[in-house]
């Protein structure tokens, strides 16, 4: 019974890192940005549900909907007019938006207050699943998540503009020769990045605590997936999601929820000593 | 430069004895032995430390329990909060030695996280939260903590600075240029980072135990990324592997932060906000910067 339950919580709890991981990896491997406002996106996506799905009373998809665009917005000015000046430095992209994650944290802590923030679920009735009884919303966060990465795998792989991003991740110089604007692949790439991370945190807020410093573990958690998955590999990193989501569910289960968030940190310390590349991954050059 | 500043700093309680202005410039004492420490490393060899609160918190959590169960004096507790920094410095600097970008800053992310969730997980023995209280004081009063912190950041930038500028420095530097050029020079540099691991953490761990003796109380805000990252934003803001930059970005950035108290709640917008545009806008940091311009005005003097 424990096993079927870890299961299925397990599912959930890696499809989320999965949606999380997937963008974090993209900007890593098309852009090489390793974007730590990732877990801002995620935030934003919370409190932009909240402020029109609960206080303004939109609907929730709606609401969810427009925290995704205002992501990608984000997104995409982040990468233009923040990381474009910093780019060629890696400590730089990597306290500028880090320093950008305290600012909005700081502004969200501003407008809402320090507060856990209660958001009502799309999907209100509990179902049963292979023997397990567990909240409508979380198979919905499963069956969005994988829909939503499989149609990402599918427009990464199958597609022009799919080409264009996988010729800019191998080579940008010539990409740009080959006429491809590396600049707006970089934008775009970002602002996925964070219409991702921004559903996530939409879909996810109703059975999580929603406060102003929500972004920052899954940041790191996101950071940790897809270096434990290797660079620009995007299988890569959502076999490490599912890895690491089923450790941490397994952990709770069995031993104490209070130590689920030292699972990834002893996983990704231990890897990076053992295998430096990562788990399946090829190497990031400096 | 660096005698005539500290020079400066021995006068200062001469002329005032404000006892918040005092606490201000001790913090600044303690985050500019953080911030030099961190330089050594990182900003000399570029392997960037995301996790130097550890060291940190390695020197505080070991003074306060040398203290509070073997009545360990403060003063010793200074040596031996350094030394338990090396151990953590070479076990860690170890495992990190062939990591670098964004790999070495996850694994030291990590290594620190790890300790702060281990301290949270198990309260009964390490304060959890709430942390360790009752530790011996520094010294009987503020100007003399406050000398002792003088003393100690003498000595951290002293030291610091004749290694940086020796051929050592040099060749920590050779290891930012290229390390693999450095290693077919026949240097190992292998050994080299590890010894920059040390100095950096010995630092770091006496500068933890100071504080921890300082305010009497050890607690896993020393542990917490924010504390790392604050020391990197600090070396930003002063110039990286100048030693003397990081320092004085130390002070700056801790004196403007106390001013910044008088805005109330919005004191972490600015000061962040006002980071966002250092690192954006002053790509060697302030001083560097500066620099460039005085001997412009004053006609090349």
């Amino acid at each position: 019974m424990i096993l079927l339950e870890i299961l299925v919580y397990g599912a959930v709890q890696s499809s989320v890192y999965a949606l999380l991981a997937v963008g974090f990896a993209l900007v890593f491997g098309v852009a090489r940005v390793v974007n730590l406002f990732h877990g801002s996106f995620y935030t934003l996506g919370a409190y932009v549900t909240y402020s029109l799905g609960v206080e303004a009373g939109f609907p929730m998809v709606l609401s969810i909907l427009c925290g995704m665009a205002a992501a990608f917005l984000l997104g995409a000015v982040l990468d233009r007019y923040v990381v474009a000046r910093v780019r060629d430095s890696m400590i730089k992209v990597l306290i500028v938006t880090l320093a950008l994650t305290l600012f909005f944290e700081q502004c969200v802590y501003h407008v809402f207050g320090p507060e856990h923030l209660n958001i009502p679920p799309l999907v209100g009735q509990r179902v049963t699943l292979l023997g397990v009884d567990i909240g409508g919303q979380r198979l919905l966060v499963l069956a969005v998540s994988v829909t939503v990465i499989a149609v990402l795998w599918f427009a990464v792989n199958r597609t022009r503009a799919g080409n264009a991003l996988l010729a800019t991740a191998q080579n940008p110089e010539a990409a740009e020769l080959m006429k491809i604007n590396t600049r707006r692949i970089f934008m775009v790439t970002t602002g996925l990045a964070g219409c991702m991370a921004a559903l996530a945190g939409g879909i996810v807020s109703s059975f999580i605590m929603v406060y102003p410093k929500m972004g920052i573990l899954p940041m790191i958690k996101a950071f940790t997936i897809v270096i434990l998955g290797g660079l620009g590999s995007l299988g890569g990193s959502i076999l490490a999601a599912v890895i690491i989501g089923y450790l941490e569910t397994i952990v709770a289960f069995l031993i104490s929820a209070d130590i689920t968030d030292l699972v990834p940190l002893v996983a990704i310390f231990l890897t990076l000593v053992l295998r430096p590349n990562g788990l399946f991954g090829k190497r990031f050059k400096v | 430069m660096a005698v005539g500043f500290l020079t400066a700093l021995v006068f200062v309680p001469l002329v005032t004895d404000d006892p918040y202005l005092i606490d201000v410039l001790v913090l600044a004492n303690i985050y500019a032995i953080f911030s030099g420490s961190w330089d050594i490393l990182s900003g000399y060899t570029g392997k960037e430390n995301f996790g130097h609160a550890l060291f940190i918190g390695a020197g505080a959590y070991g003074a306060a329990y040398l203290n509070l169960l073997l009545g360990v004096p403060p003063a010793m507790n200074l040596l031996l909060g350094g030394l338990i920094g090396v151990v953590f410095g070479v076990l860690i600097g170890i495992p990190c030695l062939p990591l670098k970008g964004p790999y070495l800053a996850l694994a030291t992310v990590a290594a620190a996280g790890i300790a702060e969730r281990l301290i949270m997980i198990f309260p009964r023995y390490t304060g959890g939260e709430e942390g360790l209280y009752g530790l011996s004081p520094m010294t009987s009063g503020p100007v003399t903590d406050y000398y002792v912190s003088l003393l100690l950041l003498a000595v951290t930038l002293l030291t610091l600075m004749a290694l940086g500028y020796s051929q050592r420095g040099l060749i920590l530097r050779s290891i930012h240029s290229d390390e693999l050029a450095s290693e077919a020079s026949g240097i190992a540099t292998n050994r080299y980072k590890l010894a920059a691991f040390a100095v950096s953490a010995f630092f770091a761990g006496m500068g933890g135990a100071f504080y921890a003796h300082y305010q009497m109380y050890t607690g896993p805000t020393y542990l917490t990324m924010i504390m790392s990252i604050n020391v990197i934003i600090m070396c930003m803001a002063g110039g990286l592997g100048t030693i003397v930059g990081p320092v004085l970005g130390a002070y700056m950035l801790t004196i403007s932060n106390e001013f910044l108290r008088s805005i109330g709640d919005l004191r972490v917008l600015v000061y962040t906000g006002v980071v966002v545009l250092i690192v954006l806008f002053l790509p060697r940091g302030i001083f560097a910067t500066l620099f460039d311009y005085l001997p412009q005005k004053k006609g090349g003097g």
